[in-house]
């Protein structure tokens, strides 16, 4: 699965209980009311653990988490930015 | 003169009309305009139909058009019915047929939910979404509304007795109940906050709660009473600490208040020492318990800022206010403060009869800030107030706020916990009955028992234990799906146990005493 799969199938299990339903990479997640306060930090938990990045809270901005896409884009810079080993 | 709310708007714009009332995601609307679309809205609803004594719904997300939206509406001669986006299809059918909603200011995106509630509810027009030939409900788009003539405003033929808003809350009994407020209530508050605050016209206001939320009046409303400006935050910026603090820095706001849950995620996630907030200079909360150890960070953190608890039901909207002198210890026990002013409290033991100081028992209020009462539930409004008997037959009116209080010999009040079953999470009153009640429509559900424990950061979390029938069982997910038919998100149980047997009392009942004592040592 791809990073933005993975988050969807969080969201749609974990989140939204619902493994039936669909949530678009582009959908605006703050606005559609899908999440709240408390579903923005499970999902930065579980995009810790499951893809063991570190989301320092100032990162956790609406630009970085308005929507499956931005997550992605936002992991893909954070990736892009750590050093190699 | 001012005797009705949009008079605050309206005197704001004549003294300065280029200042701005309201801001949201960078845009601002200033006073003259918005007296200006408040007008065009209002000659709208009376086209439509709308008369004073109305009810008008506001079923938007937050933004310009939301407060344009209550002005036009109040200016109308109607009253305000927020609707939270977020409830429940079964629970906004309720709240339409309960107050009659012919009329609902909404948005596109909102507007399917209503169309299918259009068969079984008065709705008769939306105001907002573009018209479309299939849509059930026929509706007027925002921007018709804004081409509309401004015909002026008139305060004919209104009073300040007439009905402002009506804000809907959880009731024991599964329905909904709606908190009646005038423009002689709201305005009696509106002033009396931004006088007790100092607020003043180069203020820049949180306008943290939505409106469905009784803490917005002092934004929406004591905010205008001084022609300061209030900034609109966002769905999006109230879930993300980090995007709000940057917010707040950037609008440089001044004053505050929100529940303390908001304050202890900006706290804790907001990226403060990366922020420079030196312009906050007040910080209300209220709602519920501020957990000491993050108000003394918060407090330590903003040493600039005066901060407050503030008390009240959304049925007085607030009554007593405790300002902090100092950084509370760890283990602290906040007070709600004295009664403030144009109120009269009372602590009442059993049979009504007077407590002195140092005694607990419900607190009563007797205030002009007080609800009419609730919408349509004479039964209900039977039971809200207790009426002290005046020398001419005559009788104050008190209203009944469950909470259980004592009073210090200095006056100060301290909030002991709650007569009923109520409790507050994230500053939303849950009603527990209303949540087993929700949890026993499953079919397979034989027993239910909902407790609330300490939250993780402080307030509280609900919890649930059941009982099923014999046969298949459903699991606890498809039980919560089925609750969240009817209830709010915020109410829903954070965790569910399916229990083969209750530990019981004496007499047979479920020990829920029992059961919350084992979720606490267990959690």
């Amino acid at each position: 699965m791809t990073v933005a799969e993975r988050i969807a199938t969080y969201i749609a299990n974990e989140l939204l209980g619902d493994p039936t339903t669909t949530v678009a990479a582009d959908e605006n997640l703050l606005l559609s009311g899908r999440l709240d306060s408390i579903g923005v930090i499970s999902l930065v938990a579980f995009i810790e653990s499951d893809l063991g990045v570190t989301v320092p809270p100032e990162d956790v901005i609406i630009d970085h988490f308005i929507s499956i896409e931005a997550m992605v884009a936002y992991l893909a810079q954070r990736e892009d930015a750590a050093p190699h080993a | 003169m001012r005797f009705l709310l949009p008079h605050l708007i309206d005197a704001a714009a004549e003294r300065s009309p280029d200042q701005e009332a309201f801001r949201f995601n960078g845009t601002g609307v200033p006073y003259a305009a918005l007296a200006s679309q408040s007008n065009r809205l209002a000659g709208v609803l009376r086209t439509l139909g709308v008369a004073p004594g109305d009810r008008v719904g506001l079923y938007l997300p937050k933004g310009l058009e939301a407060a344009v939206a209550v002005y036009g509406i109040l200016k109308a001669g109607a009253a305000y019915v927020p609707l939270d986006p977020k409830l429940p299809a079964a629970r906004l059918h309720a709240v339409l047929n309960d107050c009659g909603l012919r009329h609902v200011v909404t948005t596109d995106a909102l507007r399917s939910r209503l169309d299918g509630l259009a068969a079984t509810t008065p709705l008769r027009h939306l105001v907002g979404p573009t018209d479309h030939a299939e849509a059930a409900v026929p509706s007027i788009s925002w921007s018709d509304v804004e081409a509309a003539p401004d015909r002026g405003w008139s305060a004919a033929g209104l009073t300040g007795h007439d009905l402002a808003y009506i804000m809907y809350t959880s009731g024991s009994t599964g329905l909904p109940k709606g908190i009646v407020h005038t423009h002689a209530s709201s305005l009696s508050y509106a002033t009396l906050a931004a006088d007790v605050y100092g607020l003043r016209a180069d203020d820049r206001l949180s306008g943290f709660p939505p409106l469905h939320f009784d803490q917005s009046i002092f934004d929406y409303m004591s905010g205008p009473s001084v022609g300061a400006t209030t900034v609109i935050i966002s769905e999006g910026h109230m879930m993300m600490p980090a995007s709000l603090s940057q917010l707040m820095a950037d609008e440089r706001l001044t004053v505050w208040y929100s529940v303390p849950y908001a304050l202890v995620q900006l706290l804790l996630r907001g990226a403060l020492d990366q922020r420079d907030l030196s312009s906050l200079r007040w910080v209300l909360f209220g709602g519920e318990v501020f957990p000491p150890k993050h108000l003394r960070a918060l407090m330590l953190q903003w040493p600039q800022a005066r901060f407050s608890n503030v008390y009240g039901p959304a049925e007085v909207n607030q009554c007593t206010f405790h300002h902090m002198d100092t950084p509370p210890a760890d283990d602290a026990v906040l007070p709600i403060g004295p009664i403030w002013p144009n109120a009269e409290g009372l602590v009442l033991g059993p049979d009504e009869a007077v407590l002195p100081p140092g005694e607990a028992g419900e607190l009563v209020v007797r205030t002009p800030t007080m609800m009419q009462g609730y919408w349509n539930r004479p039964a209900l409004n039977d039971r809200a107030f207790y009426h002290r008997p005046r020398a001419g037959g005559r009788t104050d009116l008190f209203y009944r706020t469950g909470d259980l209080v004592r009073q210090d010999e200095a006056g100060t009040y301290w909030f002991l916990g709650r007569q009923d079953r109520q409790i507050k999470a994230r500053g939303y009153r849950i009603e527990l009955d209303e949540v087993e009640a929700a949890l026993l429509a499953h079919a397979a559900v034989a027993e239910a028992a909902v407790y609330a424990v300490p939250g993780p950061n402080g307030g509280h979390q609900v919890q649930a234990a059941l009982l099923l029938h014999p046969g298949p069982a459903p699991t606890p997910r498809e039980i919560l799906a089925h609750a969240a038919q009817n209830l709010p998100a915020f109410a829903l149980p954070a965790r569910l146990d399916i229990i083969d047997q209750f530990p019981r009392t004496s007499t047979g009942k479920i020990d829920r005493r029992a059961l919350r004592a084992r979720a606490v040592t267990t959690t």
